[in-house]
C-alpha cells in the first residue's frame, strides 16, 4: 500500500460552451481525505466524473491506484466507490434489495445488514426508494458507494441539500471510513464542511486549480489571519470611498464590510475613528479569524456562495 | 449467475408497476376483442353498393336488382337526394345509378380496395341481367372459393387477424416501448449509477431482454386463450413451432429497440427514429398490399427484412399449421438481423 492513490496531471475537458476542466493537476495520497472545493460550475463534478470513468477527457493522463482506464478498467470499477452528485435510482427499488443488487455485481462486497447500519436506514430498509426522503437517499448512495468494500471512495457533493443534524452523521460516516483506512475524495462547496474532513484541499474555480494544501496552510498563506467586519442594518452603503480614507481594501457583502487584515489591533482604533468621521452607520464590529471563504475570496475576488 | 439476478430484478421491478403491467397485458386482448366482434361472422369486411332508386322502375331495372342479389352483393336502395348525401359523406364505397337507357357507377377513390371489388360484381350482375332479359343463355360464372395461402382452411377473419396482432404487438412492444423506456431512463440518469460498476453491458441488455421475452410470452398466451375461449380461435400447428417463432421474433425486434436507442439522446429523437424504421417495416412487408409492381431492386431489398418472413412463418404455424421446415431460410433473416441489432445495441449503448 504505497504510492499515491490517485494522480492526475494536464486533465482538460471543454464542452461546446465553456471549458469545464482546464488542465488540472492533482495527486492525492492513500488514506487521506482530500477535498475539491469551489462555487458551483468551477468544474468539479467534471474533473470526478473524468476520474470516476464516466466522461471521457480531452487531454491529460489518470493513475488510479496504480491503474489506467484504458487498460484496467473493470479493475479500477472494482475497487472505487462512487457516490454521484444525484443516485437516482428505480423508483421501486428498495435500499435492502439495491444493496443486494449493486453488491451483486463486484468480486468483493460487504454484507448489506451491516451497510444497512452503519448509514442508519435499517428502518427503512424495505421502503421504496421513491418514499424515501432526500437524506435518506442520500445516505443509501453512500451506502451504496461502500457496497464493494473500495480502497478508493469518490464523494460528490455528498451533504448538498441536507439538514445541520444529517450533515453531522455524514461527517461521522466519512470519518469513518478515514479510519478504516479508505481514501477519500469529495467535492463540497461548504468550506465548514472542507475544514472538518479534509486532510488536504484543492481549491478550483473556472475549471483551474488556484491553490492546494492543508486547510490550515491555506489560510495561514493568506497572511491576513483576520477579518474585522462591519455590520450594518439593511444593505451596505458603498465601501469605496471610506475604503480611500482609511487606505485599506474593504469588500462590501450584503449586510457588512470585510476588512481584511494581518493586524486587527493596531487596525480597530484607525477603523473607528474614521467611521465616526465619516458618519458611517454601522451598527456593530466583529474580528474573527479568517477562513476557507477568506481563502477563495482573497484567490477570486469572488464568494463561494456567489 | 449475474444475468439471472439482473432479469430477476427486472420481473420484480416491473411487476411493482402494476399499471403498466395491466395494460401492457390487456391492450392485445381489448385489440382482438374489438376487431373480433366488428368482423364477427368471419368473411372480413362486406361488399355493398348504394343503389339511386330509378325515377320510374322498369324491368330491366328489376332484373338488375334480381341479378345483384345473385351476385351476393349487398344493395340498398335510396332515394336520389339522399344518396347524395351519403356520398358526400363519403360513407359509399360504389354507388350506381341510372344514366339515360342505361346505367352509370360512381367509385370512391378513397375506398378503391372495395369500390373496385365491388365494380367487378355489378358488371357481372349487369351482364346476368341483360342475358335474362334477352332470353340467351344465362352467363357461366367460375366458382370462388377463399382460402388462407396455406390452402388448409378457409379464411375466418378473426384468425386471420391473431397471429398478425400477436406480430404486431412485439414489433411495438420491441420498437415503442422498450427502446423509448430505455432512453427515457436514460434522459433521468436512471443507469449513470450502473456505469461506475463493474456490471457488462451485454449482462444488462440481455437482462432487459429476457425479461421483455417473458413478457410477451405471458401476453401471447393469454392472447391465444382469449381466441380460443371467445372465438373459437385454435392454433392449428405445434404450441413449440409458435412457441419458437414467438421468442425468435420477440428477440429481434426487442433488439431492434435497444439498438435504435443508442442513436437517441431523447424521447422525442427517439419517437422520430423509431417511426422511421417502423413505418417502412410496416407498409413494406407484404401485409397492407403485395409489392409486385415496385421495382426489382425493392423486392429484394425487402425479402430481406425481418418483419415478412416472420408474421409468414407465424401465420403459416398457426392458421395452416404448418411445419417450419419451410420457412428456414426466413426465420435465418430473422436470426441474423436479432444478433446483429444485439451486438449494435451493446456497441452503441451509453449508460448516460
Amino acid at each position: 500500500m504505497s504510492g499515491s492513490a490517485l494522480r492526475i496531471r494536464g486533465l482538460r475537458k471543454a464542452f461546446p460552451k465553456v471549458v469545464a476542466v482546464d488542465g488540472v493537476d492533482l495527486e492525492v495520497a492513500r488514506g487521506e481525505v482530500f477535498g475539491l472545493l469551489g462555487p458551483n460550475g468551477a468544474g468539479k463534478t467534471t474533473t470526478l466524473e473524468i476520474i470516476e470513468g464516466l466522461t471521457s477527457a480531452d487531454a491529460g493522463d489518470i493513475e488510479i491506484l496504480g491503474l489506467t482506464w484504458a487498460k484496467q478498467g473493470q479493475e479500477i470499477r472494482a475497487r472505487i466507490g462512487v457516490q454521484l452528485q444525484s443516485t437516482s435510482l428505480f423508483n421501486k427499488i428498495t435500499p435492502r434489495e439495491a444493496l443486494d443488487l449493486y453488491g451483486s455485481y463486484y468480486p468483493k462486497r460487504r454484507g448489506t445488514g451491516e451497510l444497512l447500519e452503519l448509514v442508519q436506514l435499517q428502518e427503512k430498509a424495505d421502503a421504496y426508494h421513491i418514499t424515501l426522503s432526500g437524506g435518506q437517499q442520500q445516505r443509501l448512495a453512500l451506502a451504496l458507494a461502500l457496497v464493494n468494500d473500495p480502497e478508493l471512495v469518490f464523494l460528490d457533493e455528498p451533504t448538498t441539500g441536507l439538514d445541520p443534524q444529517a450533515r453531522r452523521s455524514l461527517w461521522d460516516v466519512v470519518r469513518r471510513m478515514k479510519a478504516e483506512g479508505r481514501t477519500v475524495m469529495l467535492t463540497t462547496h461548504y468550506m465548514d464542511e472542507a475544514e472538518a474532513l479534509c486532510d488536504r484541499l484543492a481549491i478550483m474555480d473556472h475549471g483551474k486549480v488556484i491553490a492546494t494544501g492543508t486547510p490550515a496552510s491555506l489560510i495561514s498563506d493568506l497572511a491576513i489571519p483576520s477579518v474585522v467586519e462591519l455590520t450594518f442594518e439593511g444593505d451596505a452603503p458603498e465601501p469605496a470611498a471610506f475604503a480611500a480614507r482609511l487606505d485599506q481594501a474593504v469588500e462590501r457583502r450584503a449586510d457588512l464590510w470585510e476588512i481584511p487584515t494581518p493586524d486587527p489591533k493596531a487596525l480597530l482604533p484607525r477603523l473607528l475613528e474614521a467611521a465616526e468621521s465619516a458618519a458611517v452607520p454601522f451598527q456593530q464590529v466583529h474580528i474573527r479569524r479568517a477562513t476557507l471563504e477568506d481563502v477563495f475570496l482573497h484567490r477570486t475576488g469572488r464568494s463561494l456562495r456567489e | 449467475m449475474m444475468l439471472w439476478r439482473q432479469f430477476a430484478m427486472e420481473w420484480r421491478l416491473y411487476r411493482r408497476d402494476r399499471v403498466a403491467m395491466f395494460w401492457t397485458f390487456a391492450f392485445p386482448v381489448v385489440l382482438l376483442l374489438g376487431f373480433g366482434v366488428i368482423f364477427r361472422d368471419g368473411g372480413g369486411p362486406k361488399l355493398s353498393v348504394v343503389r339511386v332508386q330509378a325515377p320510374a322502375p322498369g324491368p330491366q331495372d328489376s332484373a338488375l336488382d334480381q341479378a345483384l342479389a345473385d351476385v351476393q352483393l349487398k344493395v340498398q336502395t335510396l332515394p336520389k337526394a339522399e344518396a347524395e348525401a351519403r356520398w358526400a359523406r363519403g360513407e359509399t364505397a360504389a354507388q350506381l345509378e341510372t344514366d339515360g337507357a342505361g346505367y352509370r357507377l360512381r367509385l370512391n377513390s378513397y375506398l378503391m380496395a372495395q369500390a373496385g371489388a365491388t365494380a367487378g360484381l355489378v358488371n357481372q350482375a349487369w351482364l346476368m341481367a341483360q342475358a335474362r332479359l334477352s332470353g340467351s343463355p344465362e352467363p357461366q360464372r367460375i366458382p370462388v372459393s377463399v382460402e388462407s395461402p396455406g390452402h388448409k382452411h378457409s379464411a375466418n377473419y378473426a384468425a386471420f387477424l391473431l397471429p398478425g396482432l400477436l406480430g404486431l404487438n412485439l414489433v411495438s412492444m420491441g420498437l415503442f416501448s422498450v427502446g423509448m423506456v430505455n432512453v427515457s431512463y436514460r434522459e433521468k440518469g436512471k443507469f449513470r449509477r450502473l456505469a461506475v460498476t463493474p456490471l457488462p453491458k451485454w449482462i444488462f441488455l440481455l437482462g432487459q431482454v429476457l425479461h421483455r421475452l417473458t413478457v410477451t410470452v405471458i401476453q401471447a398466451a393469454i392472447l391465444l386463450l382469449v381466441g380460443r375461449l371467445v372465438f373459437g380461435i385454435e392454433n392449428q400447428g405445434s404450441f413449440i413451432d409458435l412457441f419458437l417463432i414467438m421468442t425468435l421474433g420477440t428477440g429481434c425486434f426487442m433488439a431492434f429497440g435497444f439498438a435504435l436507442s443508442g442513436f437517441a439522446d431523447t424521447s422525442e429523437g427517439y419517437a422520430a427514429i423509431s417511426n422511421l424504421v417502423f413505418f417502412p417495416l410496416m407498409l413494406l412487408s407484404g401485409v397492407y398490399f403485395t409489392l409486385d409492381s415496385a421495382p426489382a431492386w425493392l423486392q429484394h431489398a425487402v425479402a430481406m427484412a425481418p418483419l415478412a418472413p416472420f408474421l409468414r412463418a407465424l401465420r403459416a404455424v398457426f392458421n395452416d399449421g404448418g411445419s417450419l421446415a419451410g420457412h428456414g431460410a426466413g426465420l435465418a433473416i430473422v436470426a441474423v438481423w436479432g444478433l446483429a441489432a444485439f451486438a449494435l445495441a451493446v456497441r452503441r449503448f451509453r449508460w448516460a
